[in-house]
């Protein structure tokens, strides 16, 4: 074959031109660190990488949620250890308060404590997370209870009627729960007729009891009513509980997923650093070589040589 | 039959003037070895007619035939018509491609995917806003960021349509100045027609006009990087050039002989290839490329606002015709953030910010979406890729043109060295017929002086 001049020319200027293109993408995978920064490099892989990305923001974002949620347990959790502890300090009352050795005054004065509990219990289930009542349902913006005697729920009941949806956290795709409870569940409304036979109910019974001097009453239906109602709060808090768990064991399998996509992710779109360089050392000694040889092809001409 | 004492040196004379003319062209290859569409030249040398003796004493002889020297036929130049014809052919398919991968290149940066600043890691932010509402309903702050998201989001939708229609805009303008009145072709076609009757001149008077034929070929080069032409030879050495629609096969005049015939490109559709082709591959209205992109993106961004406000229960999204450049957070919400619904039920009830938080993932929406990125980076690294393999081919057929055409230095050296030592020869020939008629004329008839 017949090679002329601008063949070499054109030939030396396309091989440089396809060096150097190489090279610069090889330059721009090692110093963005991506194997795709542009969707044509590999479509398919770029669709999988923003899947992937996708999961990892949604994921963070259910990591929130459940921090969220946790705290809002937490508190619940507080709430109702204290409302426990007002319980077993109104059980001893009753207790010291039902013995018929206990004289009328002394009976009044342990009514009055009483009185005292049931404000503080009521103060309990007022208990808010940020700006949120945490026991009166989905509204949470109203507080439970009135301090006083009115002792009316005023809250929804949002969580406990399985009808109304309570105050729900998404911990996952497509999965949600609800991490409220009810205070009226536990509370009641009182005096309300009919007797709901709920925490506040009892206290007033047993307040009104001490007052009547009816050390029968006291023995007879209180102390049983005041257990049960101590039962009840041990479910409530048992199911507290096991919501902590699940959202505990949630966070754990996120925690786990987020690392199983941020390596897929990486192994996805990351570049191989080492094997980039290699890459990239051997494209620029085949670029220096090519050069030096298209700078030796073309300077030779049979004019060096002839006089 | 006597002959002339001079005859030699006449002999000698034309082979000096042969040599020259030999050195002159040699002169003028290596004068355009770099000039674009060149072809070599060479001249054409033939033995001049002989000069017819009468031999006296043999039975058998007609005569013979004393040679004259040489002369000059003519300068040809050294090109493949083949070669030219698969030239064309593959700067056509490579113009194809390379006009639709620049064309999608500037569709395919419009997304800036993948990356923070792409529809994906806002839809991502939006679907996380929402479940940032879900957490704190009753919330202004989280309403307010959710409406800055969201905003965020159909600007984004809206920059990437706006983008997208720009590359659009812009290969509808290329294609425009090329096939336009006053645009490439027609100045082409211009030239062309000129060079046909300039060339038809020399023709017929016999002489061949080498590098006005060099520059025809040139042109027809260009014009097939616009589209697929086909080239009728007319018997005066002019031409007849058209466009030829590469599915229907219709043909649509460039120049007829030596008048120029183009009349802009057809009404409606049509499949010229090369450039012009490329560009309406990509951009035209409807059935383009970038077309079908505008499209998804309309029923995209139809879908995420259909699903958002049908999740919503209301009017979260409004928009109208074309529905991604439109899309926007309806105006109510707008104004005023906090009127945003997250539940049915009382200030802490979450249902509706968590039925549209859950949409994330939406086959429907992030799916689609994932699905046209892969799309538009599929077709360009096709084009890419079908462009590439189109250059190498028209590298190779264009190697062995210029191997054919091309001026080679080297040879171009050797043929000075042959010719100039031809020269010498020649002189030297006609010094020594000089010395022979020195000795003739000098010295002869001197007996007796």
């Amino acid at each position: 074959m017949r090679v002329t001049t601008a063949m070499i020319q054109r030939n030396v200027l396309a091989d440089l031109n396809g060096l150097n293109e190489r090279l610069a993408r090889t330059q721009s995978k090692a110093s963005s660190g991506k194997e795709i920064t542009r969707p044509s490099d590999d479509p398919f892989n770029t669709a999988r990488a923003m899947g992937l990305r996708q999961s990892l923001e949604a994921n963070d974002q259910y990591v929130r949620n459940i921090q969220d949620a946790q705290g809002w347990q937490q508190a619940t959790e507080t709430a109702l250890d204290s409302i426990t502890g007002y319980i077993n300090r109104a059980h001893d009352l009753l207790i010291q308060g039902s013995t018929d050795t206990v004289d009328q005054t002394s009976r009044n004065a342990i009514a009055a404590e009483i009185d005292q509990i049931i404000q503080g219990v009521k103060e309990s289930a007022n208990a808010t997370y940020g700006d949120k009542y945490l026991l009166s349902g989905t509204a949470t913006s109203v507080a439970p209870y009135k301090i006083g005697a009115d002792d009316a729920y005023q809250g929804d009941e949002g969580g406990l009627d399985p009808a109304i949806p309570g105050v729900v956290r998404e911990i996952g795709p497509g999965v949600t729960m609800s991490i409220n409870s009810v205070a009226r569940e536990l509370l009641g409304d009182g005096r309300a007729a009919p007797a709901d036979g709920k925490l506040l109910n009892s206290l007033r019974d047993i307040a009104d009891h001490l007052r009547a001097n009816d050390g029968a009453a006291l023995r007879g239906a209180d102390i049983p009513a005041l257990k049960s109602r101590l039962d009840t709060l041990l479910e409530i808090r048992a199911r507290n509980g096991a919501t902590t768990n699940r959202l505990e064991s949630a966070t754990a399998r996120l925690a786990q997923i987020q690392e199983a996509v941020t390596t897929q992710l990486s192994e996805t779109e990351d570049a191989d650093i080492a094997k980039t360089m290699i890459q990239f050392n051997s494209q620029s000694a085949a670029y220096q070589a090519s050069l030096r040889a298209g700078a030796n092809i073309v300077q030779a001409s049979l004019m060096d040589f002839l006089r | 039959m006597p002959i002339s004492s001079f005859y030699g040196m006449q002999t000698s004379l034309r082979g000096l003037m042969a040599q020259q003319r030999m050195l002159d062209t040699t002169g003028h290859n290596i004068a355009n070895a770099s000039t674009v569409g060149y072809s070599r030249q060479e001249a054409t040398l033939a033995a001049s007619q002989a000069l017819q003796l009468q031999v006296s004493g043999s039975a058998t002889s007609t005569g013979a035939h004393l040679g004259s020297g040489v002369d000059i036929e003519g300068f040809r130049r050294v090109r493949d018509q083949f070669l030219d014809l698969q030239y064309r052919g593959q700067n056509t398919s490579l113009n194809d491609w390379k006009a639709q991968a620049e064309a999608l290149d500037s569709a395919e940066l419009s997304l800036a995917e993948p990356g923070e600043n792409g529809i994906n890691a806002q839809l991502s932010k939006f679907w996380n806003a929402w479940s940032d509402v879900s957490k704190s309903p009753d919330s202004d702050a989280a309403k307010q960021a959710l409406v800055q998201k969201a905003n965020a989001l159909t600007d984004s939708i809206q920059a990437v349509r706006s983008q997208m229609v720009d590359a659009q805009t812009t290969a509808q303008g290329q294609y425009d100045s090329i096939v336009g009145p006053g645009g490439e072709v027609s100045k082409i076609a211009n030239e062309l027609a000129g060079l046909n009757k300039t060339i038809a001149g020399f023709l017929r008077n016999g002489d061949a006009p080498n590098d006005l034929m060099d520059r025809r070929d040139l042109l027809l080069d260009q014009l097939s990087s616009f589209g697929q032409i086909s080239v009728e030879q007319l018997s005066g050495g002019s031409q007849n050039v058209s466009f030829v629609d590469g599915t229907t096969g219709a043909t649509y005049p460039i120049v007829a002989d030596q008048a120029a015939a183009w009349a802009g490109p057809p009404v409606g559709d049509w499949n010229p290839s090369g450039t012009m082709g490329g560009l309406l591959a990509a951009a035209k209205t409807p059935g383009g490329t970038i077309d079908g992109y505008l499209a998804t993106l309309d029923s995209f961004s139809r879908t995420l606002a259909d699903t958002v406000n049908g999740a919503y229960g209301g009017s979260f999204f409004s928009y109208a015709p074309p529905a991604a450049g439109t899309i926007a957070v309806a105006s109510a919400i707008q104004v005023a953030p906090g009127s945003v619904r997250s539940g049915s039920g009382a200030s802490g009830s979450n249902d509706v910010a968590l039925a549209v938080s859950q949409l994330r993932g939406n086959a429907g929406i992030d799916g689609v979406y994932k699905a046209f990125v892969a799309k538009v980076g599929g077709d360009l690294n096709n084009a890419t890729r079908m462009q590439t393999n189109a250059q190498v081919l028209a590298d190779s057929v264009e190697n062995r043109r210029q191997s054919v055409q091309g001026v080679s230095m080297d040879e171009e050296m050797s043929n000075l060295v042959r010719f100039q030592r031809a020269y010498q020869a020649s002189a030297r020939a006609m010094s020594t017929m000089d010395e022979m008629l020195d000795v003739l004329i000098n010295r002869t008839g001197r007996v007796g002086l």
